[in-house]
């Protein structure tokens, strides 16, 4: 093989063109490949299909033992929960704590993801913005989230008849008001999957302390009074509270409005520090070369 | 425009380790044996490296496995933060315009993984063509043009999960190309291929040169450098060593002569006897496929001189010379007689 001694005329730029169009073609395509990623992983429909009832069976059940003989103890319920309707308030506590938990630690597993695979650094050699990558597997997720609610209607209507009250302008209001706070959540631990690259044992320490701070399947004033003080400043409570309200109340925008104006002021806040936290660590992944390491 | 494609001043990385159990002070107590973290340490894995690529150039980075060549492209491509000095690509600063430099560059990390297996190779292309922000229009045209270019039409729209270890890396080489960049960095680009598929590689860096891109090129392996560098740096223990032509680094040692030798029932102990002999300048020896047969690497200034005792040397007490000749000094005896050690250590 002989190197070629002729002088070849340079290619002197690329044929890149960073823009804010440019930007969101990028933000397209990753939700592009996220989204053939979820299809091509055909396990995801036995997921929705059994994991829906599977995981409120367990406190429906147990529910329905507490209640005692003809129901004895739902007035004793209505009196701590506001609603006699037990079976769709854990419905919709543990459907919500599920989608919260999904957005809440879906940027730190996506980018855990990439890392494992391999494809992080690749992507991040790319002039696309990385906040693009932290937050476009977030509509995917989002599109999943939602027919797993649709699952979960049809299921739990086919096996035990139940019925919601729903006032849905509500409930999207209460959802889209808790996307900025679980994703400014999620910046920060996915912060803290590219420092510690282990982060499972801190995912499920956090997932239960939440799953028992904010009253998934029963409400916080039976908790102890530092416990509730507690719950009060966590966004999965005031998400779960205010879609109940909706869900199984029809409940109005004025009556979920302080929950969303707090949602929304924890969006604000924790977008900041995620934002923040992000920045600070990505950089100093490049000082101690950790983001290729897993 | 900035003369250079590629300046190195001064780069260093440095990165934090622990301290090795046997370089630890120990303790009596058990619980703080136990217990105790590790005390963390500096190890610098690239040492005030400095060079200049030319524009048009195939520059080498040649040397063993964690010389420091890989640290050197990750601060290149943005990856890695220097610790000090500072490097700009295509003019532009690696840590300040960080962005720029990403648009300049055309990049292939060692190993396979690098794309989503789960996706087509034209999926890939794709997806990587608008994280290049390339408009639609030229993308399309692009994946197209490099598929055939990397004779992979026909298998573009299967996953990558069926592709062999060849096609893959094909495929990443397409990704590096994708933005046709004027500066392309390639991290030990034909590691892990077979003699066929690495041929093909090496052929198409020869010319991506010709169609004008500058392309940096690490390596361990000698005669790939060799073959494809217009010059190469050669890289041990994180500083560059020697930097020439792979003309002119040969010379060095053309006063020299190069023995080869091939030893049936080596023993080890034999390689300090016929180190001590009298006109021997370097010995690397290293055992080849069977464990019976080891090969001998002999710098010598007069060959002629040191045969007959040499020979002597090796026919004794039950080892005896299976192959031996005298030939042209290569990159890797300029590398032995740089640091008296193999690449391959």
């Amino acid at each position: 093989m002989e190197i070629a001694t002729s002088q070849p005329s340079l290619v002197k730029a690329s044929l890149s063109r960073t823009s804010l169009i440019a930007e969101i073609r990028a933000f397209y395509t990753i939700i592009w490949r996220e989204w053939l990623h979820f299809v091509r992983y055909p396990t995801w429909v036995i997921a929705f299909i059994i994991w829906p009832i599977l995981f409120p069976a367990v406190y429906i059940f147990s529910s329905f033992a507490l209640a005692g003989p003809g129901g004895a103890g739902i007035p004793r319920f209505l009196q701590v929960a506001g609603t006699e309707n037990f079976l769709g308030y854990i419905v919709v506590g543990t459907t919500v704590w599920m989608w919260a938990n999904t957005l809440l630690w879906n940027v730190g597993f996506a980018l855990r993801g990439e890392q494992m695979r391999g494809t992080l650094e690749s992507n991040w050699m790319t002039p696309t913005s990385r906040f693009l990558f932290l937050v476009g597997t977030g509509p995917v997720h989002a599109a999943t989230m939602l027919m797993f609610f649709i699952f979960t209607v049809i299921e739990f209507r086919i096996f035990f008849n139940l019925t919601f009250e729903a006032n849905l302008l509500s409930l999207l209001i209460v959802f889209l008001a808790a996307i900025p706070a679980l994703y400014g959540l999620g910046f920060t631990f996915a912060s803290l999957v590219i420092t510690a690259r282990e982060a499972n044992t801190f995912v499920f320490l956090v997932r239960g302390i939440v799953m028992i701070f904010c009253g998934i399947t029963y409400p916080i004033s039976v908790m102890p009074a530092w416990m509730q003080t507690v719950a009060q400043w966590l966004p999965p409570t005031l998400i779960i509270r205010a879609a109940r309200a909706a869900a199984l109340n029809r409940a109005p925008l004025s009556v979920v409005a302080p929950d969303v104006l707090l949602l929304l002021a924890h969006g604000a806040f924790w977008l900041t520090i995620g934002y923040l936290t992000f920045s600070q660590i990505e950089r100093r992944a490049r000082l101690k070369g950790a983001l290729g390491q897993y | 425009m900035s003369a250079y494609a590629i300046e190195a001043e001064d780069l260093v990385k440095k990165f934090p380790r622990r301290v090795p159990p046997e370089n630890q002070p120990s303790s009596k107590n058990p619980f703080t044996r136990l217990f105790k973290h590790p005390p963390l340490t500096e190890f610098t894995a690239v040492d005030h490296v400095s060079f200049q690529i030319q524009r048009g150039e195939i520059f080498g980075l040649l040397g063993p496995n964690g010389a420091g060549k890989s640290t050197t492209i990750r601060m290149l491509c943005t990856l890695l933060e220097p610790t000090s000095g500072f490097a700009r690509v295509n003019g532009y600063d690696v840590v300040k315009e960080a962005n720029l430099v990403r648009q300049s560059l055309g990049i292939v990390l060692a190993g396979e993984r690098s794309i989503y297996w789960k996706l087509t190779g034209r999926e890939n292309l794709e997806y990587f063509a608008a994280l290049y922000h390339i408009p639609p229009e030229i993308a399309r045209q692009r994946v197209n043009e490099l598929l055939e270019y990397m004779e992979l039409t026909n298998r573009a729209n299967e996953l990558v999960e069926k592709y062999s270890t060849g096609m893959r890396q094909r495929i990443v080489l397409s990704r590096a190309l994708l933005a046709r960049p004027p500066i392309i960095l390639l991290d030990e680009p034909t590691l892990g291929l077979d003699p066929q598929a690495a041929r093909r590689i090496r052929e198409m860096i020869l010319d991506l040169k010709n169609q004008g891109h500058t392309i940096l090129l690490t390596t361990h392996y000698m005669e790939e450098a060799d073959q494809l560098s217009d010059r190469i740096g050669i890289i041990d223990q994180g500083k560059i060593i020697a930097l020439d032509t792979p003309a002119a680094l040969k010379r060095r040692i053309h006063q020299q002569d190069v023995v080869r030798l091939e030893v049936a029932g080596w023993k080890p102990e034999m390689a300090a006897k016929i180190q001590a002999m009298e006109g021997v300048n370097q010995l690397i020896t290293r055992s080849l496929d069977s464990d019976s047969v080891w090969e001998l690497h002999l710098h010598t200034e007069n060959s002629r001189a040191i045969l007959p005792r040499l020979i002597e040397q090796v026919n004794y007490n039950g080892t005896h010379l299976v192959n031996m000749n005298i030939v042209s000094p290569s990159l890797e005896d300029v590398f032995i007689q740089l640091t008296g050690k193999a690449l391959r250590d």
